[in-house]
């Protein structure tokens, strides 16, 4: 009788599992192993052509300049965006911090760009970025300034796109922090001003490194969001001029969809997941020493 | 205490607040009136920073360009991906925090869920098209509403968990011992109890798949399947500078999810300020 009703709730508990499970084999899993399997090959569906050829993608992919290019480019956009981004979050959280008249609106305003759309922040930006028309242009040129290239000046064209993560997802970063910011109690705050410490003392040596557990967290938050950089170069450069922001995610559309040279762009795909896995490792680490 | 919590704000604190909404607020501000201009006056020189004419003309032409469709579009897609996620992750994660699994499976699964929230999305593509190709899935909004779980599933599945670990599990026992079959425990005791996760988790879903843009633009050929991200992103690229337009279809399709803006807000204060979620 015992065994029975326990069989009848394993049996409950697999049923209401396994939906969940299979669509995240489906989609998730079976894919990754996919990837993995086609890197092998010289794989180009508009010729048909599929050949075992080992590990010479891999190699390929290394030494192709493109491929250079695009994870340099990734790898700055992420590290300036998310360096920016977290530093100008703990500044906003210091200068929300304590009472004032208004806050709990200036607060909710000062999340609104991240809660627009990704492909809405892009068309204002890029109406502003315009070298003839654009707002910014214009600006300069009235302060006796010459008009900047936003998009069209290869050196130039990474860093606009950084400043508009950098204006949408810098309220992220507050929000996470200020949280944090508000958990600690007054009282530490006081016994430090008793104490005699300066502002920028408190900051060091009490503030941050309270604060250490949230900062950590929108900071690989932010480095897993940035690294994945797509639909914002997509929006607004496609990637050029040049390649001069050609980022991985865009290489990897580039080699699969436009030039259906499936073997690189999976080829591509296993690099973006090693140096994936390597963020994992601390990010996992993180979430599960809280579960714990 | 003053230096730290500057209680008594200075000058410097107002002129600074003052600059961060600026700069905040500009670029909306920048949206709102550049699709209020006639088309002639935002490509003028000189930029205003006030309409000379207001005029809701561009309306009209979204309006009349099929607005509608592609907002109906982006609702079936966001709405339906989002219930799925939501009744797949309810179940799971009941069965998750209630039986362990044999094999560590319930530690694993967890951990390729996180690894599945890090991994880029177009890495999956290429199989996930070839996949949904052969399923006769592509150029479908059903293929979009499916695909859409990999990134909401994982998402509802861990803030799911998070949520459904911490109601007791007395209210179960106590009902089971009054014979009620597990199926009755989980819609007349668990499903209640986590409602507020549950609108919590859905708004978050909505959210993600509503800006969703790189399987949509993958997947979706024919332009009268277009969601908002995809249409907003078509313009840009056909019509250089008709920006009233543009920031008349940017502004309405952000409308719905700034009305969530306080919530949200809320919602991400309540979760990061004692634990990490």
């Amino acid at each position: 009788m015992e065994r029975r009703t326990d069989l009848r709730k394993n049996l409950f508990y697999y049923s209401i599992f396994i939906p969940a499970f299979a669509v995240i084999i489906f989609l998730t899993i079976y894919p990754v192993f996919s990837v993995l399997y086609m890197s092998f090959f010289k794989y180009k569906y508009l010729f048909d052509i599929k050949v075992f050829i080992g590990f010479k993608n891999f190699v390929r992919i290394i030494k192709d300049s493109l491929f250079q290019t695009s994870l340099f480019n990734t790898l700055i956009f992420s590290a300036v965006a998310t360096i920016a981004e977290v530093t100008l979050g703990l500044f906003l959280a210091l200068l929300f911090y304590g009472r004032f008249p208004g806050k709990r609106v200036f607060l909710i305003m000062a999340v609104f760009p991240m809660m627009i759309s990704t492909m809405v922040v892009c068309a204002v930006w890029r109406t502003l970025y315009h070298f003839d028309f654009g707002l910014l242009n214009y600006i300069l040129k009235t302060s006796g300034l010459k008009s900047v290239g936003w998009l069209i000046n290869p050196n130039i064209a990474l860093f606009s796109i950084i400043l508009v993560d950098i204006w949408q997802w810098t309220p992220f970063a507050f929000i996470i922090i200020q949280a944090g910011l508000n958990s600690i109690s007054k009282e530490i705050f006081e016994a430090a001003s008793i104490d005699g410490a300066g502002y920028f003392n408190t900051l060091i040596s009490i503030t941050l490194p309270i604060l250490s557990k949230q900062i950590l967290l929108v900071f690989l938050l932010r480095t897993i969001d940035t690294f994945r950089i797509f639909s914002k170069v997509y929006a607004l450069t496609q990637g050029g001029p040049g390649n001069s922001t050609e980022t991985v995610s865009y290489y990897i559309y580039r080699q699969g969809f436009t030039y259906f040279n499936l073997g690189r762009a999976t080829t591509a795909s296993i690099y973006v997941l090693l140096v994936i896995s390597v963020i994992s490792v601390f990010y996992i680490r993180n979430i599960m020493r809280e579960e714990a | 205490m003053a230096k730290i919590a500057m209680e008594r704000k200075s000058i410097i604190f107002w002129i600074l607040l003052f600059i961060v909404l600026l700069l905040v607020l500009f670029p909306i501000y920048w949206i709102v009136i550049t699709s209020l201009k006639i088309p002639l006056e935002n490509i003028s020189p000189i930029p205003t920073f006030f309409p000379k004419k207001p005029t809701l003309g561009n309306y009209m032409n979204v309006f009349e360009g099929g607005f509608f469709r592609y907002l109906s579009n982006s609702l079936i897609v966001a709405s339906s991906s989002t219930l799925i996620s939501l009744t797949l992750s309810f179940l799971a994660s009941y069965a998750l925090v209630r039986h362990r699994f044999p094999l560590k499976l319930n530690y694993i699964f967890l951990i390729w869920i996180l690894i599945v929230k890090i991994l880029p999305p177009i890495v999956l593509a290429i199989p996930l098209y070839t996949l949904f190709t052969s399923a006769r899935l592509i150029n479908r909004l059903l293929g979009l509403i499916i695909v859409y779980q990999v990134y909401t599933l994982p998402y509802c599945l861990w803030m799911q968990y998070g949520f459904i670990r911490t109601i007791p599990i007395e209210y179960e026992q106590a009902a089971e011992i009054d014979g009620a079959s597990k199926t009755q425990v989980l819609t007349r005791i668990v499903l209640p109890l986590s409602a507020s996760g549950l609108v919590a988790t859905a708004i978050f879903s909505i959210i993600v798949a509503w800006d969703e843009f790189l399987f949509a633009l993958l997947f979706i050929r024919d332009p009268s399947l277009l969601t908002l991200p995809l249409r907003i992103v078509n313009f840009i690229t056909e019509h250089e500078t008709l920006w009233g337009e543009l920031m008349g279809i940017g502004l309405l399709a952000t409308l719905p999810v700034l009305l969530f803006s306080g919530y949200v807000y809320k919602r991400l204060t309540l979760s990061f300020s004692m634990g990490l979620k």
